[in-house]
């Protein structure tokens, strides 16, 4: 799609926006609108409109968010832009250790399971960072594991990861205005129309474009940005609660935090890049989130394997 | 006549012990939204499994509570995440899609928008993007449900 025709596609997806509050969605004036709106952008004829906006009502369910299927094809086309620049770890003990830690922190999360399933990834690089990619796929730096002190640091970390899954923070990087997910939505289902009728082709460029440009937006948000601060303060909160909730120590995240505070960050990227200051994130969570006191006696066979494994 | 409204109130508050801990009964039906999952014996996410579904199955919903739900399907008793299930009917490509979104207003079609064919679209012009990488580490990262259960109770977890 051409950025001329792209703007195009955006101002009448606004439009129609604009159209449905102004008009409220299931006034004729608003179908009218739309109708002309989304048979002149290509995507659907003018035929097909009505099924693709059934009542009104169809845009209103577009806007709501991106299906789980479309969360892990974008996460994993998110991944492998990710695997264009680090690679896995090759450790299949590692990779274990490291998937059952995750799946539990992911099991007691109110999203335990995803469209094709979690997956922790361990990239080999020696720079702190941890990230996570629409659908599941959380990525944490053999850098990172060095930091890390025990297992229940290892699932505070990604537990704050897993956090933002939950919390849609890296789907909602795309937009926060709600458009994309129309876009999305009302695209395929003119898809899907189109392709049932044999007599119409279906162009399927439009689709790959916005998807390319929403890999581009979550991958930019991951790497370069970084998940607003207060982002990264309710994914620390709902960490916390994960650990609780599984029976880690919560307060690991709170000592991994510290570590990294005290750590010299020489480069100043990677996960430094991307988050707010690891003392500040500690005050926060102190403050919101009530610790076990006295803390947690540190288990033994949790620090065993930790340290046959990891270290 | 005495003796069946007496079964009637028996069954009738059996259904309410077994069902009251989970929650107030609901019983609608719902479609599967993720890939695969399993129906589990208890509400646990690493719980033993009794059946196997699939995205775009059909399930009833008997009663819900804290984030799971008590579902039948195929025959079959048991526990699935909310998160795995939707009020959203799903229907798969070539089930005569066109006619049910055009009697439906709400209605998720799968296997469209981003979607395997759209990801397949992309690769041909993302070419530094590490696809082969991706299909990897999704085959390495699979653990199994009795594996964490061994995991857990080794590490003095709750899960």
């Amino acid at each position: 799609m051409t950025s001329i025709h792209k703007r195009g596609f955006y101002s009448l997806l606004l439009l129609i926006s604009a159209s449905s509050c102004f008009f409220g969605c299931q006034s004729a004036a608003f179908k009218q609108i739309t109708s002309r709106v989304l048979a002149e952008t290509g995507y659907v004829n003018s035929s097909q409109v009505d099924s693709v906006l059934g009542a009104g009502g169809k845009l209103i369910k577009a806007q709501e968010s991106l299906t789980p299927e479309q969360e892990y094809y974008l996460g994993r086309a998110v991944s492998a832009q990710l695997f264009a620049r680090f690679s896995p770890v090759s450790s299949t003990e590692l990779i274990q250790y490291v998937n059952r830690v995750g799946a539990i922190v992911a099991g007691v999360s109110e999203l335990p399971e995803t469209f094709g399933g979690y997956h922790f990834i361990v990239v080999d690089s020696p720079e702190v960072n941890a990230m996570s990619a629409p659908g599941g796929f959380v990525f944490i730096s053999t850098g990172f594991l060095k930091e890390i002190p025990d297992e229940d640091g290892l699932a505070a970390v990604l537990a704050h990861e897993v956090a933002h899954v939950v919390k849609r923070h890296g789907a909602n990087a795309i937009s926060n205005s709600n458009l994309f997910s129309a876009i999305a939505d009302v695209t395929s289902a003119g898809v899907s129309i189109a392709k049932s009728n044999t007599s119409s082709s279906v162009d399927l460029a439009p689709i790959t474009s916005l998807f390319e440009d929403s890999v581009t937006g979550v991958v930019d948000k991951l790497l370069t940005k970084g998940f607003d601060r207060s982002q990264e303060y309710e994914a620390d909160l709902y960490a916390a609660e994960l650990l609780q909730r599984a029976g880690y120590d919560p307060k690991a995240l709170v000592r991994v935090l510290e570590i990294l505070e005290k750590r010299t960050n020489a480069d100043g990227g990677g996960w430094y890049a991307t988050h707010p200051s690891p003392g500040n994130r500690v005050d926060e969570l102190e403050d919101d989130f009530a610790m076990p006191n006295p803390p947690l006696p540190l288990s033994a066979v949790r620090a065993a394997r930790f340290s046959a494994i990891v270290r | 006549m005495q003796y069946i409204r007496c079964r009637a109130v028996l069954l009738k508050t059996l259904v309410a012990f077994v069902f009251l801990p989970y929650g107030v009964a609901v019983s609608e039906q719902r479609w599967v939204q993720v890939r695969e999952s399993s129906v589990r014996v208890k509400p646990v996410f690493y719980s033993a499994a009794v059946s196997g579904v699939r995205y775009g199955d059909l399930i009833s919903v008997i009663s819900e509570d804290n984030g799971w739900a008590q579902v039948q399907v195929k025959g079959k008793a048991g526990f699935l995440p909310l998160a795995a299930v939707t009020t959203t009917r799903v229907v798969l490509s070539g089930k005569g899609a066109a006619k049910i979104l055009a009697d439906e207003s709400d209605v998720v079609l799968a296997g469209k928008g981003f979607s395997k064919e759209i990801e397949e679209q992309y690769r041909r012009s993302a070419v530094a993007a590490r696809f082969d990488l991706v299909d990897k580490v999704e085959r390495q990262c699979r653990v199994t449900s009795r594996e964490v259960e061994v995991f857990v109770g080794a590490g003095g977890l709750q899960g």
